[in-house]
């Protein structure tokens, strides 16, 4: 039998892999970013220029336009992989799927996710989101992203034998991303009105730990349905 | 000993069984459900007193309560039936959680329907963001996630295996949904709505209620049965048993 390559030296080509063919296509990353800078820009115009208003919607407007924006690149998490076969190669491999699935779920959050965090500031800004705040909303994004990332990373799986799939995904994920949106809010609202923050940002740093087990294993689950042809 | 119990169940998860042991039980559940819910409409609706405060309004629960109740169980047992299509790869488990799922969002929505209705005269609004409410909500939209997951597929079986996983996620993640929901709406509202608070029923109110529920167990029994047997004629096509059934109907 073959001498196979450790499971820690798998891991590391597959994030370097997937990073490595995010980087040849820069264009694809700044997509998600100029999104959310145009919904965040369209809220003024929709609700008026006043600042207390879009004070107070600031936090949610960020993080509903943040999942948006994720939702949108989700779709492309396996889909070039499954076009040229290189997921069906990733399924045979003696490596434990759902760890190879974990660092791609990894990568596509670094390209996506990270931008977007970044950014955040930004669009806090042309809210008017006080300035004490925004560390708040960057530890509650930093904690929600991953999260959406690892549950999207399971319904794309599902999909992943359709053709139709991106309005389908919507319907899907959204209503099981209501928690995630929930306390994040809620921390970014409670630290807004000087209030303590830290139980829904604790909330959400359970959930991520729970998911960061439990979605790479229910992906590579789904992945074995969705590809069972 | 006794294990003609498995025994049993495993034969009844053999297509052409299930579809005699449902044909056989269809008519008795449907007509069980007619009965009880007949009986429960007229006590709810003429035997029953008017509420001290809400009048004949609150008369809506016998229907939405009853309903809100099948959602929630339907979602059940179609994420049990998810569970054992997947584990054990039984095809009738497959068929009948996928046959549940438009059930339940009927269900699902006729609570919604009713509890809006009753909400006009007695909250003053259609709809409020009240946590229970929203909740529901959420419900709805998992079960037409399932529906819609499972029709995207072009091969049926593989649709319900993805569909019941779906559901299994869901099952995980409705107490997440229902408890943050809770606490979402206690942290931005002081006063929560309470539609019965901790007052016990009358027994005059409770019975119908509970018949009600009884009927749309039955309700559910019957038209389950029917769409598994529509289904299992249409998934086993080919077969000997299904072009027997059909030879029988053309020679009547």
């Amino acid at each position: 039998m073959a001498e196979h390559p450790g499971v820690a030296t798998a891991c590391a080509a597959m994030l370097r892999r997937d990073l490595t063919l995010a980087w040849r296509r820069r264009g694809d990353i700044a997509m998600p970013v100029l999104y959310a800078l145009i919904v965040t820009m369209l809220f003024p115009f929709a609700l008026g220029p006043e600042d207390t208003l879009l004070q107070r919607i600031a936090g949610g407007v960020i993080l509903v336009t943040v999942l948006l924006a994720m939702l949108l690149a989700l779709d492309a998490m396996f889909s070039s992989d499954i076009e040229d076969g290189s997921l069906e190669q990733l399924v045979l491999a003696p490596q434990p799927l759902a760890l190879l699935l974990g660092m791609k779920i990894l990568a596509h959050w670094i390209t996506t996710a990270l931008p977007l965090i970044v950014i955040a500031p930004l669009m806090a800004a042309m809210l008017h989101l006080p300035g004490a705040v925004i560390p708040v909303l960057l530890l509650a994004l930093l904690l929600a992203t991953p999260l959406l990332s690892l549950l999207g990373a399971v319904l794309v799986a599902l999909t992943a034998g359709t053709r139709r799939s991106g309005m389908l995904l919507a319907l899907m994920l959204l209503p099981l991303c209501v928690p995630a949106v929930i306390f994040a809010a809620g921390a970014v609202a409670a630290a807004q009105q000087g209030l303590p923050w830290l139980a829904p940002i604790a909330w959400l740093a359970a959930s991520l730990a729970l998911a960061v087990v439990l979605a790479p294993l229910a992906c590579a689950a789904a992945l074995r349905i969705a590809l069972d042809a | 000993m006794s294990n003609w119990i498995p025994l049993w169940l495993h034969r009844l998860s053999s297509p052409p069984t299930f579809y005699r042991f449902a044909g056989t039980l269809q008519p008795w559940a449907m007509t069980l459900a007619l009965l009880l819910g007949a009986v429960a409409l007229y006590g709810g609706l003429v035997l029953a007193p008017a509420d001290y405060q809400q009048g004949d309004a609150y008369r809506i629960i016998f229907i939405h309560v009853p309903s809100a109740w099948m959602g929630m169980f339907i979602y059940a047992v179609m994420g049990v039936a998810g569970f054992i299509a997947l584990v054990w790869r039984i095809k009738l488990a497959e068929v009948v959680a996928m046959q549940s799922a438009p059930i339940g969002a009927a269900f699902t929505f006729i609570t919604l329907v009713t509890g809006s209705l009753w909400g006009k005269p007695m909250w003053g609004t259609w709809w409020t963001w009240d946590a229970r409410l929203t909740s529901e909500l959420v419900l709805l939209f998992l079960f037409l996630g399932v529906i819609g997951l499972y029709h995207a597929f072009e091969d049926r079986r593989q649709g319900a295996r993805a569909a019941a996983f779906l559901a299994i996620v869901g099952v995980i993640n409705v107490p997440i949904v229902h408890f943050s929901v809770n606490w979402w709406n206690t942290l931005h509202q002081g006063s929560t709505v309470n539609v019965f608070g901790k007052s016990t029923m009358s027994w005059d109110m409770l019975w119908p209620l509970l018949t009600m529920t009884l009927a749309t167990k039955c309700y559910y029994a019957a038209s389950l049965f029917r769409r598994v047997r529509t289904d299992l004629l249409d998934l086993e096509g080919g077969k000997d048993w299904v072009r027997q059934i059909a030879e029988s109907e053309a020679d009547r």
